[in-house]
């Protein structure tokens, strides 16, 4: 008898094969089938509660990839495409996974049937190449040059963006801000210099936008009421020191030898802190900011010469003030002048629902704005945010690359229609797989169908004709239960959008499909995957 | 298709996971969700019903350690309730927001959210898509808020007229427990907003306004104090307990010998020394006090403590002062007296000093409880609203109830168009939508009758609530609104003997009606959307 070779360590799980290629598909389309419902305007929510209780409301695909805790491997590619499409794009996620899962279904009869997954591979990276080749012929650049026709384009893609979310009903008035809100960068649309903030209470038309910086009151001592709380061209000086009577050295210890000297260290602590102030006051400064605390003292002093101080501001509301106002950040108070000093044209508090906030506006640099959310929830508010991103990025998208395609499955239709005519002149097993993504892009307003409860095949089939007679911007009109020409309807996505889709997605796919076998050493990680052993399990001759 | 959250099966039926801890997951979707979220949030919402309107009943509230709230407002229900499930926190959330917003309504918020959906899942058996469902809510809500804008009258601010405002502010307490003494307390609001407002701004900071209870007497004597009250008492019993036109000095130092911050050792060798020690520290105290005297103080409110000796020695030099007074009072006494806040004793001069005209100690009955009342101040942009009763949960219902009637009054300022209230511009709404309905091809032409149909529902509870007859009250007052096209007759709920609001004095803000309104027709959509629930097994 031929002796046992133990290969890998025991409790190893490892499984190859077809049946595991078919495994892995099976797994990717299940976490497909979970965000399947949340494409498109009539898309629906999903609620999760994770182990604290606290809930997520979410239509964001990537959001609800990211809180599903998928553990099973090839399940996580799906996940870490949903990621990526959020932050390439931040748009589109949901689909992005979708049409992943769907390009797995559509090959797996194949694989069933014992095509080379290579093939399958080859075949699919022809065909996203098409594609991209045939997005970027067909679509349309918006002109920079008219002003104002450049706006309402971004303003159309932002509105797209925000179709399928909780705030579709004002997205008219969203879609101003956001434009607003990107136009105001500068040159490299930093996001970070958008601020959201949340404040419970009111109605979503609340929401304004802020062309400069607000941030919430900070917490404050006695004396805080007591200080101005508006300003018109202040100095502002951004600092990050502690303003507080406290040790210099917290592992210093002084040795008093005699009673005078003690008077003495009292008095040089006092003096530290009242040198900083003074030098503070003389300045000329009004507004003081500082990322450590301003301690009561400090806080008493600036109130007595009527000054504003702020203390604990978080470090990127700091930042964004400096980048509305100018100035810097400064560790010590010896080197504050003019030029290091911010300014803007009007300081004050208002409030808001129930916080009060800071407003810096009219700022002289301003690339940066405020966006202060209104919600009757937290969880609206959440999603609301989350959706801004979208639209916000969707803008920063188009104007950085400014050609753009119909959506609504118009782009989709027309990709699946280019590619069927092209599989047609493919001889040999390529024709086919090509044939199965065109049938996969179809998934897209196949899908959007079915969450309006419409009737897709009929709809589909509609697409079809029209798309086959050249009228290639044609998609699913939502509103009307119908087909319209989603150009003309003002349905826009940026083209990269789709492109990056498109791409993510099927790679992806390769990435699954290239995958045999799976080992996954013992215990790194819970609960048992990819399908028992087939064949020869455990790594062992049976 | 297999679906997460269930088992997998693969080809060759063999079962695999797909999430982290599968089988301890709950997972409810499809109709079954929606349904589940629409039952809970008709329970939350049928609890607060019967508290709405002047004749609304109170709750009982325990709380884990037993402490007892007895409450009528409808956010402090909701907050002590200390719900589990997902969506009914939604709803506890809502009225968290109005009651941040505004101030007022929190109930009729509620109310309304949960007529929504109850009607909502009539029109989701009917087969209608939940989202078209919530868009013509979306678009009858604005229907309804445009109309109030049209039945809106405007409501004049006018300083030397505050009768309008009080009665306003009476309509707010009308629900409250507290309407014994009404009128009084609906003074007692409106003076008390007026006195912090800056019409200018047409803002109101409510933290220039301090609240305190204190346990005993009646309602009735609870009084409006221009000034700062303070738990505290002077320092020595035998301090003068009555001052009047003095000079205060606000420190925020210690009457103490000063302490450096940095760790440090003083190293008494010799009897000498120690001697020497002492006496620095009788010489610095002195050196205080004369400090705050020769500033002209004649009285010392200080953050923190000083010991006996220190006081002796206050009293001997005749300077009466208050210790431990809180940072928040420190604050409200110095914006109060004008003066300010001094952190340390070289700083204190004479015009830092704050004035006041008459500072007194109050004692209560037969207990030993004193309190300061600091007033006749230079600016009584501070006030404070003193509040007596006869027991802890009154005067907490008493403080919540003044602080609903403060924001209408405050809404007022900032916005003075005004709405009649008694359930008159739900149904006027009502009427309008029913209208609009008809004019719309679409599905939603249902949700718009459904939503008018929720509107009814605040007055309908107000019905109840008053022990009328609700359906037969409801279609009286609707057909005349509609026969004498008057958008101001409401439910009658004090049988005074007319239905007309305008008559009766029932006030309502416009914000707060459009407000309630919105967020209710939000909260409804984002509950309506939701058709997935994940979540631990042992909750949900």
């Amino acid at each position: 008898m031929q002796p046992q070779i133990i290969l890998l360590k025991e409790g190893t799980e490892s499984s190859q094969g077809k049946s595991q290629l078919i495994s892995n598909i099976n797994a990717c389309q299940a976490i497909a089938d979970c965000v399947r419902t949340t494409l498109g305007p009539r898309g629906s929510d999903k609620l999760i509660v994770n182990n604290n209780g606290n809930a997520t409301i979410s239509n964001d695909g990537a959001t609800i990839m990211k809180m599903l805790d998928v553990v099973h491997p090839a399940a996580r590619t799906l996940v870490d495409i949903a990621k990526s499409q959020d932050a390439e794009v931040g748009d589109g996620t949901t689909s992005v996974v979708l049409l992943a899962g769907e390009l797995l279904r559509q090959v797996k009869p194949y694989i069933e049937e014992g095509v080379h997954s290579q093939v399958t591979i080859k075949a699919y990276r022809k065909a996203t190449n098409l594609c991209i080749e045939k997005i970027n012929e067909i679509a349309v650049t918006i002109g920079k040059t008219n002003e104002a026709e450049y706006r309402a384009s971004l303003e159309k893609c932002a509105a797209t963006a925000m179709s399928s979310k909780l705030i579709h009903g004002q997205k008219d008035f969203f879609k101003k801000m956001v434009v607003d809100a990107v136009l105001m960068l500068d040159t490299l649309l930093p996001l970070d210099m958008i601020g959201i903030k949340k404040v419970p209470g009111g109605g979503l038309e609340d929401t304004l936008l802020v062309q400069g910086v607000a941030f919430k009151k900070t917490f404050s001592y006695a004396g805080f009421e007591m200080q101005p709380k508006s300003y018109d061209n202040p100095k502002i000086a951004l600092l990050n020191i502690e303003l507080e009577l406290k040790a210099e050295r917290d592992n210093a210890e002084v040795r008093v030898a005699n009673v005078a000297e003690y008077q003495k260290i009292v008095d040089a602590e006092w003096g530290i802190l009242y040198d900083k102030l003074d030098k503070i006051h003389q300045s000329g400064a009004k507004i003081v900011l500082s990322k450590l605390p301003i301690g009561d003292v400090a806080t008493q002093y600036f109130s007595d010469r009527d000054m504003f101080c702020a203390g604990r501001v978080p470090e990127e509301d700091l930042k964004r003030t400096i980048k509305a106002c100018g100035g810097s950040v400064l560790t010590t108070v010896g080197d504050l002048k003019d030029s290091t000093m911010g300014t803007c044209e009007r300081f004050e508090e208002k409030q808001i629902g129930s916080d009060r906030f800071n407003f810096f506006t009219g700022c002289p640099h301003a690339k940066t704005c405020t966006v202060v959310l209104r919600g009757g929830a937290e969880q609206f508010m959440d999603e609301t945010e989350r959706s801004l991103h979208d639209a916000i990025m969707i803008v920063r998208r188009a104007m950085k690359n400014d050609a753009i395609v119909a959506g609504g499955g118009a782009i989709e239709m027309e990709l699946s229609k280019y590619l069927r005519d092209v599989s047609r002149t493919i001889a040999g097993k390529e024709q086919l797989l090509i044939g199965a993504y065109a049938k996969a892009l179809e998934v897209i307003p196949r899908q959007l169908c079915d969450n309006a409860g419409f009737d897709s095949t009929n709809i589909l089939n509609k697409l079809r004709q029209k798309h086959a007679q050249g009228h290639k911007w044609y998609g699913v009109d939502i509103m009307n239960e119908d087909i319209a020409d989603n150009f003309h309807e003002c349905v826009w996505e940026p083209s990269l959008v789709k492109i990056n889709a498109l791409t993510a997605a099927s790679e992806a796919a390769c990435l699954i499909l290239s995958v045999d076998e799976t080992v996954k050493n013992p215990k790194s990680g819970g609960g048992d995957m990819g399908g028992m052993p087939a064949g020869r399990g455990r790594g062992r001759p049976m | 298709m297999a679906s997460v959250g269930a088992l997998a099966f693969d080809e060759y039926g063999r079962p695999f996971l797909i999430l982290k801890d599968q089988e301890n997951q709950k997972r409810l979707s499809g109709v079954e969700a929606i349904k589940t979220h629409i039952m809970a949030a008709r329970t939350v919402a049928s609890t607060l019903r019967t508290s709405l309107g002047p004749k609304g009943l109170d709750k009982i509230m325990v709380s884990p350690d037993g402490d007892i709230t007895i409450t009528n407002d409808g956010a402090t229900i909701m907050k002590m309730m200390d719900v589990e499930h997902q969506i009914a926190k939604l709803m506890v959330q809502l009225s968290q927001s109005q009651d941040d917003e505004i101030g007022d309504g929190t109930t009729g918020v509620v109310v309304l959210a949960g007529a929504l959906l109850e009607n909502a899942e009539d029109l989701i058996d009917k087969g209608i898509h939940p989202i078209r469902i919530a868009d013509g809510y979306e678009m009858a809500a604005r229907v309804a808020t445009k109309h109030l804008d049209t039945v809106a009258d405007i409501f004049s601010v006018d300083p030397n007229n505050l009768e309008p405002l009080i009665q306003s502010a009476m309509t707010t307490l009308g629900s409250k427990i507290i309407n014994k003494c009404h009128r009084q307390m609906a003074e007692i609001a409106v003076n008390a907003v007026m006195a912090v407002a800056d019409r200018e701004a047409k803002d109101v900071n409510f933290e220039l306004i301090k609240v305190e209870g204190k346990v005993g007497g009646e309602l009735e004597d609870t009084i409006l104090v221009k000034g700062v009250v303070i738990d505290k008492d002077f320092s020595h019993p035998q301090m003068p307990k009555e001052l009047k036109d003095v000079k205060i000095a606000i420190l925020t130092c210690p009457f103490e010998p000063p302490k450096p911050k940095t760790k440090h050792k003083l190293d008494v060798t010799s009897v000498e020394d120690y001697k020497k020690l002492r006496k620095y520290e009788q010489e610095k105290f002195e050196e205080m006090v004369n400090m705050v005297k020769d500033a002209g103080a004649g009285l010392a409110i200080c953050q923190w403590g000083f010991d006996d000796e220190a006081n002796h020695l206050l009293l001997q030099k005749k300077l009466p002062a208050v210790r431990w007074v809180g940072g928040p009072e420190i604050e409200l006494i110095a914006i109060a007296t004008g003066g300010r806040i001094v952190p340390r004793f070289e700083e204190l001069t004479s015009a830092k000093l704050g004035f006041a005209g008459l500072v007194r100690e109050l004692t209560f009955g037969t207990t030993k409880d004193r309190m300061l009342v600091i007033e006749e101040c230079k600016n009584s942009k501070a006030v404070t609203i003193f509040i007596r009763g006869s027991n802890k949960m009154i005067i907490e219902e008493a403080k919540r109830s003044l602080h609903d009637a403060m924001c209408v009054v405050r809404n007022l300022i900032r916005d003075n168009r005004i709405v009649y209230g008694g359930g008159a511009p739900e149904i006027s709404c009502s009427l309008a939508v029913v209208k609009e309905a008809d004019k719309i091809k679409s599905t939603e032409q249902y949700a718009f009758r459904a939503f008018a149909d929720s509107l009814e529902a605040i007055p309908l509870a107000l019905a109840e609530n008053s022990g009328l007859s609700p359906i037969h009250t409801l279609t009286e007052v609707k057909a005349r609104q509609i026969a004498e096209n008057n958008p101001n007759l409401g439910i009658d709920c004090l049988q005074t003997g007319t239905p007309d609001m305008k008559v009766q004095h029932v006030i309502e803000t416009l914000h707060s009606k459009k407000q309630q309104i919105l967020l209710a027709t939000q909260m409804v959509k984002m509950i309506l959307k939701i058709d997935d629930v994940r979540s631990p097994a042992d909750r949900l």
